[in-house]
């Protein structure tokens, strides 16, 4: 074993710590250079409203975002009650028992699970048992079961975050429970409830696995009419522009890859301001 | 002297452990009952026993009977009884909102008062009786939050008013407040026995022996002695008691 004197020491646990943090970053920050470096050339009012064509080689990508947008609007609206109001029981009222603890060991499972297979359940379920199809609403499903862990749990602590002594001032002046928390707790929660969502639409966005067989078409003519469309989605049409289609030009590609990326950083960005912006409000 | 409460041969147990042994005591109406003791005798057991703010405590139990007013307490729905017997706490907690909200929410929640009137006229009437009106008068839409610690346990003392209940229970509730703040409370609770009963947990036994007109002294779990106030400090019939408030313990 080599002695080092502690200075030599935390010189070099220092510049130890700071590599790896550099090592973090870069990778982030060369993706989103290279993208955006090969991608804004392609990107025009044209190429954002209008449909492919040529075989996806021109035209825009308008029914790829549209597509993306409405499954992933759809899945919140299924993933945000339903989250919020387990998040609810499991926080307020569920007693520390064992059907409650089945519960939570669930939603950490779930969390954990590939999301390839997320896509084979609701092929299985929603596509061919319940009939719902290739379609908005079965990849909608699809990806609010996906993210309702995540939106059970951001809840939850958001719930955590409002003071007990808020709950007992209210209960203490005869107010019941359901209004102690509609009146009380919810209100004082929803800021962090609502970043958390912002975050999850950001995350599901991108999902190519849970829609692939239960929501994307390769190539749809048409916009979408109904949820029980099938249609085209950004991550799916950025992956069969990059491997299925030969003489593909480079920058559609990424432009593709640019327009995805942008809808997700802008989401991170609008929960990063929002949690600014609660904070500051915040009373207590 | 008519009794408000009755609290018969009352056991609490944490987890088995008992807190709590037998008590019994009679808190008459329209006086203001002072508990002393040193940590854990089981004055604050005992006094969120009273409203069952304890029920919340799933590793709480007891045994015995609480009669308000000839009613059993463990029988009657336990939201009709917090809304007859309020409860202030050592800490202010106002919620997170304006200084109107904070007094018209229980009314409003309870279907007290529901007219925009009747609600400003009963605002007016709480923090006048609360001697706070003076203070806020002109910024009601202000955040609780904002106000000094005395201001905020006087708008605590206000948001019970409010729901007009027949028992107070103070418990500490002048624990983290300045010596103004603290002259300012004490008024308020001999003004406001008149039209309530009152049962006061203190830690400062020259705070009880102050404003209460009698005191119970608890000892880990027991009810030692309960007499008149002037008795209590001047002859107590128990040694413990004289001890603790001579200051030779606790």
């Amino acid at each position: 074993m080599i002695k080092l004197n502690p200075k030599l020491s935390q010189k070099f646990s220092y510049m130890f710590l700071c590599l790896a943090a550099f090592l973090a970053t870069t990778p982030v920050i060369l993706i989103v250079f290279i993208i955006i470096k090969n991608g804004t050339s392609v990107i025009s009012w044209e190429f954002l409203l209008s449909m492919p064509k040529d075989g996806m080689r021109g035209g825009g990508i308008l029914p790829a975002i549209l597509g993306t947008l409405s499954i992933v609007s759809c899945a919140i609206m299924i993933t945000l009650p339903v989250g919020v109001c387990a998040a609810i029981y499991l926080n307020e009222y569920a007693k520390d028992d064992i059907f409650t603890r089945i519960i939570k060991l669930a939603i950490i499972n779930l969390a954990g699970i590939p999301s390839v297979v997320y896509g084979l359940f609701g092929l299985g379920i929603f596509v061919m048992f319940l009939k719902l199809g290739v379609s908005i609403i079965a990849g909608a499903l699809t990806l609010s079961i996906m993210e309702l862990p995540v939106i059970i749990t951001t809840a939850r602590s958001s719930l955590d975050s409002v003071p007990y002594s808020f709950r007992e001032a209210s209960l203490s002046l005869g107010v019941s429970r359901w209004q102690t928390i509609r009146h009380v707790v919810l209100p004082n929660a929803i800021p962090g409830i609502l970043t958390g969502t912002i975050l999850s639409i950001a995350r599901i966005s991108g999902e190519t696995a849970p829609i692939l067989f239960t929501a994307a078409a390769f190539y749809v003519p048409h916009l979408p009419h109904s949820i029980f469309d099938q249609v085209m989605t950004l991550p799916y049409h950025l992956y069969i522009i990059s491997t299925q289609i030969p003489n593909m030009p480079k920058n559609i590609i990424y432009g593709t890859a640019l327009v995805l990326l942008m809808m997700v950083l802008t989401m991170s960005c609008i929960a990063i301001f929002a949690r600014i912006y609660f904070r500051k409000r915040r009373k207590w | 002297m008519v009794d408000k409460i009755k609290i018969e041969s009352l056991s609490c147990y944490y987890d088995k452990k008992c807190v709590l042994e037998s008590l019994n005591l009679n808190i008459v109406k329209n006086e203001i009952l002072g508990v002393i003791g040193p940590a854990s005798s089981g004055k604050t057991t005992f006094l969120r026993t009273l409203n069952r703010m304890n029920d919340f405590d799933i590793t709480y139990s007891r045994k015995g009977n609480v009669y308000l007013d000839g009613d059993n307490i463990f029988d009657i729905d336990a939201e009709n009884l917090r809304r007859r017997v309020g409860m202030l706490f050592a800490m202010p907690i106002p919620l997170p909102m304006s200084i109107y909200d904070n007094i018209t929410y229980a009314p409003k929640r309870l279907g007290l008062v529901t007219k925009k009137v009747d609600l400003d006229n009963m605002v007016e009437s709480v923090l006048r009786d609360s001697s706070l009106w003076d203070e806020v008068k002109d910024r009601l839409a202000a955040s609780a939050m904002k106000m000094s610690g005395g201001q905020q346990q006087r708008l605590c003392i206000a948001r019970v008013l409010a729901i007009n209940p027949e028992v107070i229970l103070f418990d500490e509730p002048c624990l983290s407040l300045d010596p103004i703040s603290i002259s300012k409370v004490e008024e308020l609770m001999v003004e406001l026995k008149k039209k309530y009963t009152i049962v006061l947990v203190t830690n400062n036994v020259k705070q009880a022996s102050r404003i209460s007109d009698r005191t119970a002294f608890f000892l880990m779990g027991k009810l030692i002695e309960v007499d008149k106030t002037d008795k209590i400090f001047v002859s107590p019939k128990e040694k413990k008691t004289e001890d603790y408030i001579t200051g030779r313990f606790g």
